[in-house]
């Protein structure tokens, strides 16, 4: 607001958490504009996912401010729509009704509710199982219910906290081309949060690579593979070269976790 | 931040096809239904041949000529009806109070130190002990009868619900935050239907003890009812009535079972 010239959807400014005497995020400032897709890339335990909850109106900052499209947010915030790890379905509701839930609480009729919702089922391709149970669906199906019941609610930024960390390989290389479509589609600020910079470099239009506790940011790059980001552009100079600079300052961190911890 | 990545990934496998025992389905069916005729035909045997006396414990044949004369004389469903409408009556109305109350007390600490003391007090005490009160109360009618079964299972019914709140994944509540649950949304839309199989599971058992606390009613005072019919068969030393009471009584907890469990099954098909 003071004068800050960009459209910034997200701003953190020197952000620091502590939890009782530990300091989990230390002095963190950053932007994330309208329409950039953020990969943040660290090791565990470097504040990521204190970041997400913080921005989501979970958690609120020690020090600092967190501002979401210009204001602060003293409570959970349903204009930053977070896909968990573990997919927070509710079980007890069929796939529509799960994606249908966030429309339900702005108060939508039931036929509204339902029109809208097949646009999102459609979308995450699970025509046909509309009316399945989440305990019916496998874990990759799972998550495209929670991505579809994000989108349905129309957020202005899109969080993922370690989406596709507990799918198998393949389910979670064809999720993360969908993703990418669908942000192709979409144009949503995403925030997306891995420890996998493969994936960070095949999502992001930026990565943000952070350090062991307590968090600070220590990379901010550009990511300007061309897309598709298919198997060739996963073996080009390019790639490799951005990999091996990142995995750098990564493996450093780890390094330094590891004889924190010991 | 994690350090178990693969745990919830574990539970989208298929499960293990449940184990069977050596016994299984239809033959199980068959020995069971041997085993219930051996006995019948074991105790009537005992009876007919005089090893024991139809005054301590008449045989099956007694019982079921008790049971068809009730039957003629229009008295027999009558007793049964009263009872399990007592037991209907002042088990819903518990459990319209306790669901409610026990999902609100389970989700904020604030009301729960209010109402503990209160709770604690009520929470030992018999159904039986309010029999005293509830006659003073409500006399002798059918209120009275309503309140001992109210009593007896409001206040187990309310800690069964209060834990069952306490099982509710809290990541589903912040899903629901999330997406835009208010307060009240959160507990209707997710408290409540998360702690479903454990408050129904819960409402089983107290079931089972709303039906001790109306036969406990009946045998003190009442004109109609199982505990009825079994007070006064022993008033005119009929033990085929007080047995036929026993009887009707374990047959009717079994059918209510039964269409619990129906009920059940069609409320939780979502679960695995």
């Amino acid at each position: 607001m003071e004068g800050l010239t960009s459209n910034a959807v997200i701003r953190f400014s020197d952000v620091s958490k502590s939890y009782g005497s530990l300091l989990a995020l230390n002095d963190v400032s950053f932007n994330v504009e309208e329409g950039e897709f953020v990969v943040i890339v660290g090791a565990s335990g470097c504040g990521k996912s204190t970041m997400l909850n913080m921005i989501a109106g979970f958690d609120q900052p020690s020090n600092g401010r967190i501002e979401v499209q210009g204001k602060e947010h003293s409570g959970v915030n349903p204009q930053c729509g977070m896909v968990f790890q573990q997919y927070a379905l509710f079980p007890w509701m069929t796939v529509e009704d799960n994606i249908a839930f966030g429309l339900k609480m702005k108060g939508q009729s039931k036929a509204e509710r339902r029109q809208h919702a097949q646009e999102f089922i459609e979308m995450v391709g699970l025509r046909g199982f509309e009316k399945a149970y989440p305990k019916a669906l496998s874990g990759g199906m799972r998550q495209r219910v929670a991505i579809a019941r994000v989108l349905a609610n129309s957020p202005s930024v899109m969080l993922f906290d370690e989406p596709f960390a507990a799918l198998d390989a393949m389910t979670r290389q064809v999720l993360q081309e969908e993703l990418v479509k669908i942000y192709e589609q979409q144009r949503k600020t995403i925030l997306f949060i891995t420890h996998s910079i493969d994936e960070a470099l095949l999502l992001s239009s930026r990565i943000v690579v952070m350090s062991a506790r307590p968090g600070r940011i220590v990379q901010d790059i550009q990511n300007d593979l061309p897309h598709p980001r298919n198997a060739e552009v996963q073996l080009s100079e390019r790639y490799v070269e951005l990999k091996r600079h990142i995995w750098g300052s990564v493996q450093a961190e780890v390094m330094r976790s590891i004889e924190g911890a010991a | 931040m994690r350090a178990e990545p693969a745990v919830r990934g574990a539970s989208s496998a298929p499960p293990l096809p449940r184990r069977r025992g050596p016994i299984a389905g239809a033959s199980k069916l068959i020995i069971s239904l041997v085993s219930c005729i051996l006995i019948i035909a074991v105790w009537e045997g005992a009876v007919r041949f005089g090893f024991i006396q139809p005054l301590f414990l008449p045989a099956p044949s007694q019982i079921v000529n008790r049971a068809m004369l009730m039957l003629e004389q229009g008295t027999l469903f009558g007793h049964v009806i009263a009872s399990t409408w007592r037991v209907m009556v002042g088990f819903v109305l518990a459990s319209c109070v306790a669901i409610p109350l026990g999902i609100f007390l389970g989700t904020s600490a604030l009301s729960r130190a209010i109402f503990d003391p209160v709770l604690s007090f009520l929470r030992p005490l018999p159904s039986m002990s309010w029999i005293p009160l509830s006659l003073l109360w409500f006399g002798i009618g059918e209120s009275q009868k309503y309140s001992i079964v109210f009593m007896g299972s409001f206040a187990p019914s309310l800690l069964y619900v209060m834990e069952a709140t306490k099982g509710v994944d809290p990541l589903l509540v912040k899903a629901a935050q999330n997406l835009g649950a208010k307060q009240k949304d959160v507990m209707l839309e997710v408290i409540l239907p998360a702690s479903l199989p454990q408050i129904i599971s819960g409402l089983k058992v107290m079931l089972g003890i709303a039906w001790t606390c109306v036969i406990s009613a009946e045998l003190v005072a009442a004109r109609e009812g199982l505990g009825f019919l079994i007070m006064n068969g022993k008033e005119y030393f009929q033990t085929d009535t007080v047995v036929l009471g026993m009887v009707l009584i374990s047959l009717t907890v079994m059918a209510t079972d039964i269409v619990f469990r129906a009920l059940e099954r069609r409320i939780l098909k979502w679960k695995d």
